[in-house]
């Protein structure tokens, strides 16, 4: 046991001072956390702006106006009404624009049909935006002018409480891709080294063992993920306002995690030639799951195959247990999640201890 | 007698190349053995299998009275190693290294015992940098001292001074020497005849995986190169069929031809018929062999840095 503290400590002071461990641990967790905060803060926050222009003004143009501009989604500009619609849409780059042609309020008065004429370039989202809120104004317009009350509604009820974000969504996954990057692809390139240079060889003359020292690297990873699990999340408070539930759940996948990851990596290290190659493959195996685990994209809305892909690979399991765990508080998911990263990882220990020899031939 | 090392028809084969053949090694307690061969003669596999890090093919191999097939755990921390081409870990310095050293072997060092190590082989200067910027000289101490952390009964060195300038060598072998007062066992392999012959009480040469000569290195020469030598400097190959014709046993190194005399008394006589030779010579003098000599005799060619030479 001693030893295997010896060589945590000693391992750690090592990790921490290269830069790239550090790198793998905080930065590109808190890097991602900043930069995708930035990306989906902005497209939420976003407004899309409707030049309007009214041929008709009258009382009941202006009514209209004022209902379009109570929406949320969109921003009203006025267009003079004496330019030529079209030729100003082109001249300012307009996605959309909406032209309210004279006669509007004497057909409103008659209640006869009259059309309204929206402009623009109907495979952009913003003209889409634009004609849905267009679109529910007149819905609106249609049944105060019919002097109908509205009956029947939909109301959203979204299954994650309304006071999270795309962004609590997306933090669970940084965790579990960083639990990945930073144990897989550091202990690859680090069982490389060890055996390229003979420090397993030199270890070997100790009593430290096999399953100690991989046992050290482990209780290390554990302690840097939890540290970058923290900063992740402070930094993700602090910049956007994310919610997460922290009970010893997460806790308990991150260590199940670091078991996988850093005994898959002592797999790869020793049979790879040199650290370079093993980084190859490490990236070969890490690389898909970074992309296909749920970290970035959500697998529903993959293709199937990719789904299928998705479902084979463990990091899917770590992703979806944090996000049930610290999101959803899905605690049965959650564990089940747990279970399946605890056998894999389990498995791939033994299978590192068993297979992988430090001594020579 | 008691024996630190005791090897019975040690045999390691790699497919068809037997690396160590056959070996019969026995060091006593508290002496310094040499094991001397060129590159590739066998000396870091036999090493290897005494520490406990690689398996043997065939035969018998006990060190510190534990067999090292079945009972290796029982010794492990009794026997300190210093691996050929020896790295220390980069961003550790020294101090720390022998520390954590220390803690591996459940020792736990007070940091003044670690310095007072550090300082015993000289590394007191440069035990706060970083491993990675000692030079190779300084590395070789850290992994002497890394060596030295379990105070160990029973010390391997592969190759501790291949690639070291003199002086560092001789640091090297000042502290080998320091071991032994100490009481403790010192294995080491060299290609450097110098080494063996000036610091190992016995020393085994090691060719093609087979011990084959052994022996104090003052027994070596005597029984294999005879003590002195008569050189006959530029005599070249027919000098040596007439030194031979003459009845003297002879070898050529060189174009030289050496002639060992091994009784002292037969020196005068031995001078005088040489010196009425027929086949020119540029100059003839006496000198004492030397272990060189003895590996000539034996492997039949000469090594430098650990190649044998055509
Ligand atoms: N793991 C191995 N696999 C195959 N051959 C090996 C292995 N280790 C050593 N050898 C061979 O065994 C012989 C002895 O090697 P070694 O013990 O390293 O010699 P030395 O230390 O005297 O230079 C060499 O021919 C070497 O190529
Ligand atoms: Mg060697």
């Amino acid at each position: 046991m001693r030893e295997i503290l010896a060589d945590t400590i000693a391992f750690g002071r090592q990790y921490l001072r290269s830069p790239i461990g550090a790198f793998f641990a905080f930065i590109f967790p808190v890097l991602l956390i900043l930069l995708f905060g930035a990306i989906f803060s902005g497209i939420g926050t976003s407004k899309v702006s409707l030049p309007v222009q009214d041929q008709d003004a009258t009382p009941a143009s202006r009514a209209f106006l004022d209902l379009l501009n109570r929406s949320p989604y969109v921003t009203v500009t006025m267009v003079p009404t004496d330019a030529n619609l079209s030729d100003y849409i082109r001249a300012n780059s307009l996605d959309v624009a909406l032209e309210i042609p004279s006669g509007f309020g004497t057909a409103a008065a008659a209640k006869v049909p009259f059309n309204l004429t929206l402009f623009g370039d109907p495979s952009r989202t913003t003209y889409t935006q634009a004609a849905n809120v267009v679109g529910a104004a007149l819905v609106q317009t249609n049944f105060v002018l019919n002097g109908a009350q509205p009956v029947l509604g939909i109301s959203a009820r979204p299954i994650v409480s309304s006071s999270f974000t795309y962004m609590d969504y997306f933090l669970p996954g940084i965790v579990g891709m960083t639990v990945m990057t930073s144990s897989l692809y550091s202990m690859t390139s680090i069982a490389a080294e060890y055996r390229t240079r003979r420090y397993f060889k030199l270890l070997a003359t100790t009593p430290l063992t096999k399953g100690g020292w991989l046992s050290a690297k482990i209780a290390f990873y554990f302690l840097l993920m939890v540290a970058s699990l923290l900063v992740t999340l402070a930094v993700g408070v602090a910049a956007w306002q994310m919610h997460a539930t922290l009970t010893a759940v997460p806790f308990a996948l991150i260590a199940a995690g670091v078991v996988l990851f850093t005994s898959l990596g002592m797999l790869i290290g020793s049979v790879v030639k040199d650290p370079s190659s093993g980084i190859a493959i490490a990236n070969a195996v890490g690389f898909p799951m970074m992309f296909l685990s749920g970290s970035f994209f959500q697998i529903e809305a993959m293709p199937g195959y990719l789904q299928t892909v998705a479902r084979v690979l463990p990091l899917t399991y770590l992703n979806d247990g944090l996000r049930n765990a610290m999101i959803y508080g899905n605690s049965t998911l959650a564990l089940t999640d747990l279970g399946i990263v605890s056998v894999l990882a389990v498995a791939v220990f033994f299978l590192a201890a068993r297979l992988v020899s430090w001594k020579g031939r | 007698m008691v024996y630190a090392i005791e090897t019975q028809g040690l045999v390691k084969s790699y497919g068809a190349l037997t690396a160590v053949d056959h070996l019969d090694l026995t060091v006593a307690t508290g002496s310094i053995y040499a094991l001397l061969g060129p590159n590739g003669a066998g000396k870091t596999t036999a090493v290897e299998i005494l520490e406990g890090i690689r398996t043997l093919s065939r035969g018998r191999a006990r060190v510190l009275g534990e067999d090292v097939a079945n009972d290796y755990a029982r010794v492990r921390s009794r026997i300190g190693a210093l691996p050929q081409d020896f790295e220390p870990f980069d961003r550790l310095s020294p101090l720390e290294t022998v520390l954590y050293w220390s803690r591996l072997f459940g020792r736990s060092l007070s940091r003044p015992d670690a310095v007072r190590l550090l300082e015993a082989v000289g590394l007191q200067e440069r035990m706060g940098v970083p491993a990675l910027r000692l030079s190779g000289g300084e590395k070789r101490k850290l992994g002497m001292a890394i060596a030295l952390v379990p105070e160990p009964e029973l010390l391997f060195l592969d190759e501790p001074t291949t690639g070291l300038d003199p002086s560092a060598r001789r640091e090297v072998w000042q502290l080998v020497r320091g071991v032994r007062k100490e009481g403790r066992t010192v294995l080491l392999t060299t290609h450097y005849l110098d080494e063996a012959e000036q610091l190992a009480d016995d020393v085994g040469i090691l060719h093609r995986g087979r011990l084959v000569a052994e022996g104090r290195p003052e027994e070596l020469i005597a029984r294999n190169a005879g003590r002195t030598l008569i050189v006959l400097g530029g005599a070249g190959a027919a000098g040596l069929r007439e030194v031979e014709a003459e009845g003297f046993p002879a070898r050529l190194d060189r174009e030289d031809v050496l002639v060992p005399v091994a009784d002292p008394t037969e020196m005068r006589a031995a001078l005088g018929r040489l010196a009425a030779l027929r086949t020119p010579f540029a100059d003839m003098y006496t000198r004492r062999s030397s272990l060189e000599d003895v590996f000539l005799q034996i492997v039949g060619s000469r090594m430098e840095e650990g190649v044998l030479q055509a």
